[in-house]
């Protein structure tokens, strides 16, 4: 094959843009200092770095972060279209620094076991069995790994590359050896998609070298040499037209080339595009689709396309095509959307605009029907009803399009808004407790959206005054008090911020206001928010939040005293003994009004209280006697540490 | 202690203000013990939760009003996961499928046969049943309401189902057939003055007749509705003089704003104008329907009434397909686009049936 008989070996062999090579090579120079543990260059960039590599000649192992020398990214990641030379890049540059290569790639199984098995194993090492350089990892495909969880490739690779936390170790001691091994060998990775969702991880931490598509002049001057050696007459514009075609992927031209070799010695332009009629329809980006659907072709591009005039006039299977290479009908159904109205028209009668809707709402009926029955044989039909769309819009005035932002920017406030209504009705879940089957209402989403949430706003925003609470009117202090009571039910705060330009002010939490607010205007007959009456009225809410909590406390403390003794007093009551008269009387003061149920213990049973008349006796005038009486208590008594706590003295009394 | 819509809430069957032929035979139907599978339906506010929650203490006692909230989560077979919240007490259990959308008969499945396959186990219990609350059951998808069908009657033993609805048109007939249905009617201007009066009363002061008047035919029937707006009536101004206003929900002015633009002018960049509209509506969160409902009623209004059966028309088809659909504004925009294309054809005078 001429593609591996014409792989570059070495890095000034390399085709296509140098500034990506170097990048690659800059960063696998990095490592120099701590695979060939080298002192880095007189020029070096970091004095750090330097200190660091003195040292690790001694031990190196118990020195602050980079301590080995890596760089900052442990991994690098390159990424482009097909055929542009990415893993050539990598072999090469590896060579180049003096490594040796274990690559993995899509023919492995590519789970997270294999982390563990091979390449762990081998970084510990630090070289391939039988080779004496060290080894550097070269992850081919790596946007085509599986798992999405914790055990998926990518996360244990990342995984990887976080070194464990290590203590300092005292002198003498030795390590342990099954603690976490620092990554120190370097590791490229090769994606096509960079924006793939399995890799969005390692993305973050990686050193991302793209790749462009190079001018197709160096492609063809490197195709013509390859001809000149083989023997393949070839015309320039023949190559042209096949980088052109090709997209400048290096391999699929030569394997073209190749191919055609087989059978002729030399090259024309209808050779080649008789050789590539099935390459064109490579991978396409939406944009191009949008471009293609508004636009008619020039006649460059038909040039380029290799195609002739004829050809170019059929237009309803090369745009199918197109929108289903590119894999997002819907992002270009959207953009179609998003776009038709600005085009440029003539069209009184709106006959094109009925038309277009009617294709739009077709389409969506049925990509959404064809999701939810599951019924995927329609696919196959769905870019046909975008197709149409040419032959509405296409125009040769048309500006290029770009990609729209409002349906998704649409999507994320709606998202955001969604949030503030779920928080608010989270305060109302949290409050449930207190309020027993009130607020049911606001579980229904539809009716806060469109019913509560706007006259709310209103019910928390009543002309007060800016006053201090001290000197208020009757009037208007019982309107404060009333807002307090509605804003604290609802778990509604103010909440002091900073604006941007540095003012103070106070923000409602959760947000309700954007509901009121539309355009970033507020509603006329809402009074605008003032900073002092929001000022008093935070520092209202917080006084009520403060009194509520210390009740609660105290509430509680006061429960769960009585009943650890009520428990007591029942066991006892049944045993015929009678002990702690106090506490019985104070748990059937208690627990009379709390419930009018009878009690009943664990199983369900009805507790017959024996010893009631007594303790009634002592309720009746419980305030005198209870005074005299000294009570003692050892606080840190009894067999389970569950019930060792200090409480205060009055919740017993 | 928070807002009059709560805080005067009925708590009992005894309690409450209207439908007292309602509230006697629900009351004689727990007595019997031999309660059937209930269906209350009738418009937003008019009080059906309020009725269940009374009716669940008249079949229980205070225990059902100790409620907890739960959050749990559903897998589909598709391995998908599905948070829902989830009301109970002892005696019963309160979702809403509606939440998961389409994914609604996996919840409705699961609740049901965990209910069901579990009998009561508390022996003070008044009733030997739980009770499953299916809030916006005409929301149901089909598939849901299917799944519904023979669990109603093969578990009648350990529960019974009460359905809460604004209609019951989307109810399947068999269904409706499984369950007693109870109409709650909206209630009528005296009985919501009666209410606000109590609760004026209650709150000490005092309403006056033309606030009130404006109160219920702002509220239109919505009880709700009429509380809340007389609560904020109340902040904003205190003694409640003649000369209020009562605000509308400012998406409702929004969307009589997008109206107003239908209807001046018709043009593609006015198309785009609303389009930003529309979009602004949606980040709100405004259901589409409600939208598409709300714009379509105010241009009918100002349109000629020579085009309003059309665009009522074209509105009601485009709401079909929107709840089919996915992409709701392309669905909304359509309207928009047919309409002012009506509109404009009218205004020129040139018939559409050519286009049809």
């Amino acid at each position: 094959m001429w593609v591996d008989k014409y792989r570059p070996k070495r890095f000034t062999d390399l085709v296509g843009d140098e500034s990506v090579h170097r990048a690659a090579l800059a960063w696998l120079k990095e490592w120099d200092q701590c695979v060939f543990k080298k002192r880095p260059n007189a020029g070096s960039k970091r004095k750090r770095d330097a200190r660091a590599g003195e040292d690790s000649q001694n031990d190196g192992f118990t020195r602050p972060p980079d301590e080995w020398g890596r760089p900052h990214e442990k991994i690098l990641l390159l990424s482009g279209p097909p055929g542009l030379g990415k893993t050539t890049l990598a072999h090469v540059v590896a060579a180049q620094a003096g490594y040796s290569v274990l690559e993995i790639n899509a023919s492995d199984a590519r789970t997270g076991n294999i982390i563990d098995e091979r390449i762990k194993p081998t970084l510990e090492a630090g070289q391939c069995l039988n080779k004496k350089k060290p080894v550097l990892i070269v992850v081919d495909e790596v946007d085509g790994a599986t798992g999405e969880n914790s055990t998926s490739f990518v996360a244990k690779l990342i995984q990887l590359t976080i070194d464990g936390k290590r203590k300092r170790l005292k002198p003498g001691e030795k390590r342990n050896p099954k603690e976490k091994q620092p990554l120190l060998r370097p590791i490229i990775c090769i994606c096509n998609d960079l924006w793939a969702s399995s890799i969005s991880k390692l993305r973050s931490i990686a050193r991302i070298v793209q790749f462009r598509v190079p001018v197709p002049t160096q492609l063809v001057k490197r195709l013509r040499d390859i001809c000149d050696i083989e023997g393949l007459k070839a015309e320039s514009r023949a190559l042209t037209l096949l980088a052109n075609v090709a997209k400048s992927d290096f391999r699929g031209c030569l394997n073209t080339l190749q191919m055609i070799h087989t059978r002729r010695q030399e090259v024309t332009e209808v050779i080649v595009r008789n050789a590539t009629v099935g390459m064109k329809e490579a991978e396409t980006t939406t944009q191009a689709v949008w471009n293609d659907i508004f636009i008619p072709l020039s006649k460059k591009r038909i040039k380029d396309m290799g195609m002739i005039d004829e050809d170019s006039q059929k237009y309803v299977n090369r745009l199918a095509r197109m929108v289903e290479a590119s894999g997002t009908m819907d992002k270009v159904m959207t953009g179609c959307f998003a776009h038709y109205a600005s085009l440029h028209h003539t069209d009184p009668s709106w006959k094109r605009y009925l038309r277009a809707q009617k294709w739009l709402t077709t389409f969506d009926l049925f990509s959404s029907t064809m999701r939810t029955e599951q019924e995927y044989a329609v696919l196959q039909y769905m870019p046909y009803m975008v197709v149409p769309m040419y032959s509405i819009f296409a125009d040769s005035a048309n500006p290029k399009v770009g990609n729209p932002r409002a349906d998704w920017e649409c999507h994320v406030k709606a998202k955001a808004c969604e949030e503030i209504y779920k928080s608010l009705s989270g305060c109302v879940v949290a409050d449930h407790g207190r309020h027993t089957a009130s607020f049911r209402h606001l579980l229904s989403k539809e009716i806060v959206v469109a019913e509560f949430a706007p006259i709310l706003n209103r019910i928390i925003s009543p002309p007060l005054r800016p006053v201090n609470s001290q000197v208020i009117r009757p009037q208007e202090k019982a309107m404060l008090k009333k807002l307090v009571d509605v804003m604290v039910s609802l778990e509604l705060r103010f909440v002091q911020e900073k604006s941007e330009d540095g003012q103070l002010m106070y923000r409602l939490d959760p947000p309700l206001d954007v509901c009121i607010t539309y355009e970033g205007k507020r509603s006329s007959d809402i009074p605008p928010p003032r900073y002092a009456v929001r000022h008093m009225v935070a520092a209202a809410i917080e006084d009520e939040y403060a009194a509520r909590q210390a009740d609660a406390v105290e509430k509680n403390q006061g429960r769960k005293v009585s009943s650890f003794f009520g428990r007591q007093k029942a066991d006892e009551g049944q045993l015929g003994r009678r002990e702690a008269p106090e506490a019985a009387s104070k748990k059937a003061e208690t627990k009379a009004p709390e419930t009018e149920k009878q009690p009943v213990d664990f199983f369900g049973r009805p507790i017959i209280k024996r010893k009631q008349p007594e303790p009634v006796k002592d309720a009746a005038v419980p305030a005198p006697p209870l005074k005299k009486v000294k009570v003692t208590y050892k606080h840190n008594e009894g067999a389970s540490a569950a019930v060792r706590k200090p409480i205060k003295m009055h919740a017993l009394l | 202690m928070s807002l009059w819509v709560d805080k005067y809430r009925p708590r009992t069957l005894d309690d409450l203000h209207y439908h007292p032929d309602l509230s006697q035979r629900l009351k004689s139907l727990a007595a019997t013990g031999d309660f059937p599978h209930m269906l209350f339906y009738g418009p937003s506010g008019a009080g059906k939760k309020t009725r269940i929650a009374c009716t669940l203490r008249q079949l229980f006692g205070t225990g059902a009003e100790k409620i907890k909230i739960d959050q749990r989560v559903f897998m589909t077979p598709s391995k998908r996961k599905l948070d829902v919240n989830i009301v109970q007490s002892n005696y019963h259990i309160e979702i809403t499928p509606s939440d998961v959308g389409i994914y609604d008969r996996v919840v409705i499945q699961e609740i049901l046969k965990e209910i069901a396959q579990t009998q009561q186990v508390d022996l003070n219990a008044k009733q030997r049943f739980k009770v499953v609350i299916i809030n916006e059951a005409d929301s149901l998808t089909r598939d849901a309401q299917a799944a519904l069908r023979r669990t109603m009657e093969k578990y009648m033993s350990n529960m019974r189902l009460i359905l809460c609805a604004n209609s019951t048109s989307k109810l399947i007939a068999p269904i409706k057939s499984r369950c007693l249905l109870m109409r709650v009617a909206a209630p009528d201007d005296e009985e919501m003055l009666a209410v606000l009066e109590h609760v004026a009363k209650k709150e000490k002061f005092h309403l006056p007749e033309e606030a009130a008047t404006g109160i219920i035919n702002d509220a239109q029937g919505n009880l709700r509705k009429a509380l809340l707006v007389l609560e904020a009536l109340k902040m904003q101004s205190p003694d409640l003089t003649s000369n209020i206003t009562i605000a509308k929900p400012d998406w409702e002015t929004y969307c009589s704003k997008v109206a107003d633009m239908i209807v001046r002018e018709q043009s593609p960049d006015k198309v785009l104008e609303v389009r930003a509209k529309l979009y602004e509506l949606l980040a709100h969160c405004i259901p589409p329907t409600t939208i598409l409902k709300t714009i379509a009623y105010c241009v009918a209004e100002k349109s000629d009434e020579a085009i309003r059966a059309d665009i009522m028309h074209w509105a009601a088809i485009y709401e079909v397909r929107m709840r089919i659909g996915s992409k709701k504004i392309f669905h909304l925009e359509a309207w928009v686009v047919k309409v002012m294309s009506l509109t404009k054809h009218h205004y020129h005078g040139i018939s559409l049936s050519d286009d049809e």
